[in-house]
């Protein structure tokens, strides 16, 4: 009993100390009235702090009371709807653990960012930005109903994009913003129609069934729903993690500030679609199809994003791409079934990247020191570089990423565009249609000034 | 008995004597503040009306039937219910929102006493179910709406209007003659009548195929009155009270798709825009059908997710037209395809704005989540397919606000000039900013009202025909 109420407090601990985060900074960058950056900067790290310990206690608990899976329920958001948007935690070792790393790399980049972001004009715009993510994370890990799972995923897709669009004096950084928040409305609108059917077929927003693959009573989904349900969130993974074809986002997701690349696209962000994988890797277990579609759009992305990495000019996009390899080589290994190794390699991977990340300033830093030191520039062959081994043109192809963005224009945004614009044209030929005068009445209107608005 | 018909009084008395005093010789300084403070005591009192309906349910008769020719047409000529107990407080939302934003410049003595005189309109509409009068508030509307619009500049935007909604009062009327003709239930002619009503609320309510005056009119006529006369969604109520309980279930799922296809058009097409009042239009065009496929829907949850989204997509949407016309006050037409700077002057705007717009496609923590949600659940439930209409909708409406939010606050600071919201402008929408939010956290109250309204809508349908 005792054991009961702790962890269900830790949990509750760990997911106020967040959102009291966002509310703290939020609120006040609203009025008008930021709080100083010491401020900020205690306590964020405090917050995190805190939710961290919170969720190693969790994780204590939960091991030390046996280690039995279970839904913590704090109750219905919607008085009238019983039953439907639960408060619903899931309580595991892989939740919990997934969760104090989350919450332990936040705390690690805060402290990092407060330092790196110092008098920056975008400072608690920044801050408020990474409170919404750190909570969004929690929620992801946590996730025990649809609508929490949602309500984090969608956090981590605006706060991505608004931090991609950080430097917004810049026209580069809002059009990389913009796009990657396309990508991720599209990864979300396959999230939330795998929730729907979730909801429809279970008749409940429990997780249980993507989780565990079982409905109310023990009863499990036949294989044509578990493999609807189980492509649409290999989109939804493939969108948020950059697997093929979404991979293009990724290097435009490099012009946000350094500490949240590393938080995002280094460490956390970009494996939340791998931890997704694997929490639902039960229901992929009951559709071949989609297991083979994974375990091939992983290993695309792997040999994509490793021949890439190869050919980058910049330190950024080169990390984002050797990140990347490793995310298609995580999600081949949940394909084929190997979940503890495919768990213990995202945990060391995110831990790897956020490092190289956070350090790659310094070491450029460094490495102009020395340069200027010696007076000298070091001598180092780019790699990659077109060889009598290595054809040009496959050389191009992976100094232009793949053309995935292209490829991406091609087949969906120009079709849409020119959809839309040629229905938007109809709509305004109907207006003028409209506006057309009586026969009678032709010569009067015709004498009458012209609208402004038609040039 | 007496409060009541204080109650009534005050509600009718605020916008009139505002108009009245429009006429007078009240100095145009004075007047604004009169409106100003009749907008916000209005708000008060109708805010009362819930508070009211919650003490005494059921409905609520304020003034007896009303005969015409010697017909009563069997309801209250006025009266207070659950879903005018919510619909009252909105109209007035919108006129406080009218009177507190709109530029000095462009809220003249005539505008004033329009502004004063829509929401009465507005207001006594949502106090009816009697067919007569609503035709008559109806036709009054876009009368008013037309005014608005009667600058040279405006023309173009005047004669689509006048056209597009004069058929809609025609259709209107003829409906309601049609299915409250003696003798006319059951037979072909009240058939004729529904499918007249539901001409009339889809043209005013802007659904496909009938949608392309309201872009134009947002873009080429005036944002303001344009947004005054839509966003309080006469079209939805008229629906629910006039077409739903008479309406077989097939008609109304037809409704719901074409709505449902609306919602999807609107949004992609607002995608496309490249100037932001026309942006604004198809995003209005999307918004409002979200609405009315809940209400069309056979499902309660659904039905219920509408409601919510009445309140949420009313106050989300006129917030954000309402923020592009401070802003263009400031900067003049504004072209999406460029990106405007001013986030720094402007925190405020550009924050609720984004808080406003994401309220509009279902974002989590606004109220508009509640109301996506349980649209598309319902939606779902009645035909599985249409819930990802809703899902398609809300992604591009999502990409549609991100859009115009980088265009008009990013970008190169722009310092020429005056951009600091004034005190008013910032009270404003920093309280549309905490209402999304603070219900959205919070909306156990909002929902388990609206299910309530809900529940008495679905039991006053048309019964399903026997197998």
């Amino acid at each position: 009993m005792i054991i009961e109420v702790s962890l269900r407090l830790s949990i509750l601990v760990a997911l106020l100390a967040p959102a009291a985060l966002l509310l703290a900074f939020g609120l006040p960058a609203l009025l008008g009235r930021p709080l100083r950056e010491t401020s900020v900067g205690l306590l964020t790290r405090s917050a995190m702090l805190v939710s961290f310990a919170a969720q190693l206690t969790a994780l204590a608990l939960y091991l030390g009371g046996g280690g039995e899976p279970e839904v913590l329920s704090y109750g219905a958001w919607l008085g009238a709807h019983e039953g439907a948007f639960r408060f619903d935690f899931l309580v595991d070792g892989a939740a919990l653990s997934f969760g104090a790393l989350s919450t332990g790399i936040c705390g690690v980049v805060s402290a990092f960012s407060v330092r790196y972001l110092h008098r920056e004009p975008g400072f608690h715009r920044y801050f408020v930005l990474f409170a919404a993510f750190a909570l969004g994370m929690t929620l992801v890990s946590l996730a025990g109903s649809v609508e929490v799972l949602f309500a984090g995923w969608e956090l981590l897709g605006l706060s991505s994009a608004l931090l991609v669009g950080f430097f917004h004096e810049r026209r580069a950084p809002v059009v990389s913003a913009l796009r990657v928040f396309a990508v991720y409305r599209a990864s979300d609108a396959a999230m939330l129609a795998a929730a729907v059917l979730v909801h429809h077929w279970a008749g409940s927003g429990s997780l249980a069934l993507v989780f565990s693959n079982e409905l109310d009573g023990g009863a499990t989904l036949d294989a044509g729903r578990a493999t609807i349900i189980a492509l649409l969130l290999l989109v939804a993974v493939a969108g948020k993690s950059a697997l093929l074809p979404f991979s293009g986002w990724l290097p435009r997701a490099m012009e946000g500030p350094t500490p949240s690349s590393a938080v995002y696209y280094g460490s956390l962000s970009i494996h939340a679609g791998c931890f997704l994988l694997l929490r639902a890797a039960p229901l992929f277990e009951q559709s071949v199809p989609a297991r083979v579609l994974t375990g091939l759009a992983g290993i695309a992305t792997a040999l994509y994003a490793t021949s890439t990495a190869r050919v980058q000019v910049d330190v950024k996009s080169s990390l984002a791409y050797a990140s990347l390899t490793q995310v298609g080589i995580i999600v081949t290994e949940i394909a084929l079934g190997l979940y503890t190794l495919a768990f213990l390699h995202l945990v060391g991977h995110a831990c790897l990247r956020l490092l190289q990340f956070l350090s790659a300033p310094n070491v450029l830093h460094d490495l102009h020191e020395l340069e200027n030191a010696v007076l000298a520039r070091e001598s180092h062959a780019p790699i990659g570089l077109p060889s009598p081994r290595v054809p040009r043109a496959w050389y191009l192809v992976r100094l232009e990423r793949g053309f995935v963005d292209e490829l991406l224009d091609r087949v969906v945004v120009r079709p849409f565009s020119r959809a839309a614009r040629l229905l938007d044209r109809a709509d305004r030929v109907t207006c003028e249609l409209l506006d057309r005068p009586a026969p009678g009445t032709a010569r009067t209107m015709e004498r009458g000034p012209a609208d402004p608005g038609t040039s | 008995m007496i409060e009541r018909s204080l109650w009534l009084g005050g509600l009718l008395a605020l916008p009139l004597s505002v108009a009245l005093a429009s006429r007078g010789n009240m100095p145009l300084e004075r007047l604004r503040w009169f409106s100003f403070a009749a907008a916000a005591t209005l708000f008060a009192l109708s805010a009362s009306a819930w508070l009211g309906w919650l003490g005494e349910g059921g409905e609520i008769p304020l003034v007896p039937e009303l005969s015409v020719l010697g017909s009563t047409f069997g309801s209250a000529a006025l009266r207070l219910d659950a879903l005018s107990s919510f619909l009252v407080p909105l109209a007035s939302a919108l006129w406080l929102l009218t009177v507190a934003v709109t530029p000095r410049a462009m809220l003249d003595r005539a505008a004033i006493r329009r502004t004063a005189i829509a929401t009465l309109l507005t207001t006594v509409t949502f106090l009816t179910a009697n067919p007569v009068l609503l035709v008559a508030l109806w036709i009054g509307s876009v009368v008013i709406y037309l005014a608005a619009l009667s600058a040279p500049e405006n023309r173009h935007a005047r004669r689509v209007a006048a056209r597009v909604l004069g058929v809609s009062c025609v259709a209107l009327a003829a409906g309601v003659l049609l299915v409250e003709w003696p003798g006319a239930q059951g037979t072909a002619m009240e058939e004729a009548g529904v499918w007249l009503l539901v001409a009339a609320a889809l043209i005013r309510k802007g659904i496909v195929p009938f949608h392309a005056w309201v872009p134009e009119v947002f873009d080429r006529g005036r944002l303001g009155p344009s947004v005054l006369f839509s966003a309080p969604q006469v079209g939805a109520y008229v629906t629910v009270v006039l077409l739903v309980p008479r309406a077989e279930p097939e008609v109304l799922r037809i409704v719901a798709i074409l709505a449902l296809v609306t919602a999807v058009y609107g949004a992609a097409l607002a995608l496309v825009q490249r100037e932001a009042r026309r942006a604004c239009g198809y995003l209005f065009v999307s918004q409002s059908a979200l609405v009315m496929a809940g209400l069309d829907s056979t499902s309660h949850e659904a039905l219920t997710g509408s409601l919510v989204l009445w309140i949420s997509s009313g106050v989300a949407f006129a917030g954000l037209a309402r923020a592009v016309l401070v802003l263009e006050a400031r900067r003049g037409r504004l072209d999406l395809a460029e990106h405007h700077g001013g986030y720094e002057q402007m925190p405020l705007l550009a924050t609720s704005f984004l808080l406003m717009g994401l309220a509009c496609t279902g974002f989590p923590g606004t109220l508009g989540f509640i109301g996506v949600e349980l649209l598309v659940a319902g939606a779902v439930a009645d035909l599985p397919v249409l819930g990802f209409f809703v899902v398609v909708a809300g992604a591009l409406t999502g990409l549609a606000v991100l859009r115009m939010y980088f265009s008009l606050f990013c970008g190169r600071r722009d310092d020429a000039g005056h951009l600091e919201l004034l005190r008013r402008e910032a009270l404003v929408f920093g309280a549309i900013a905490v209402f999304l939010v603070g219900t959205g956290l919070l909306p156990g109250p909002i929902v388990s009202f609206q299910s309530d309204v809900g529940e008495q809508l679905m039991n006053d349908r048309h019964p399903p025909a026997a197998p």
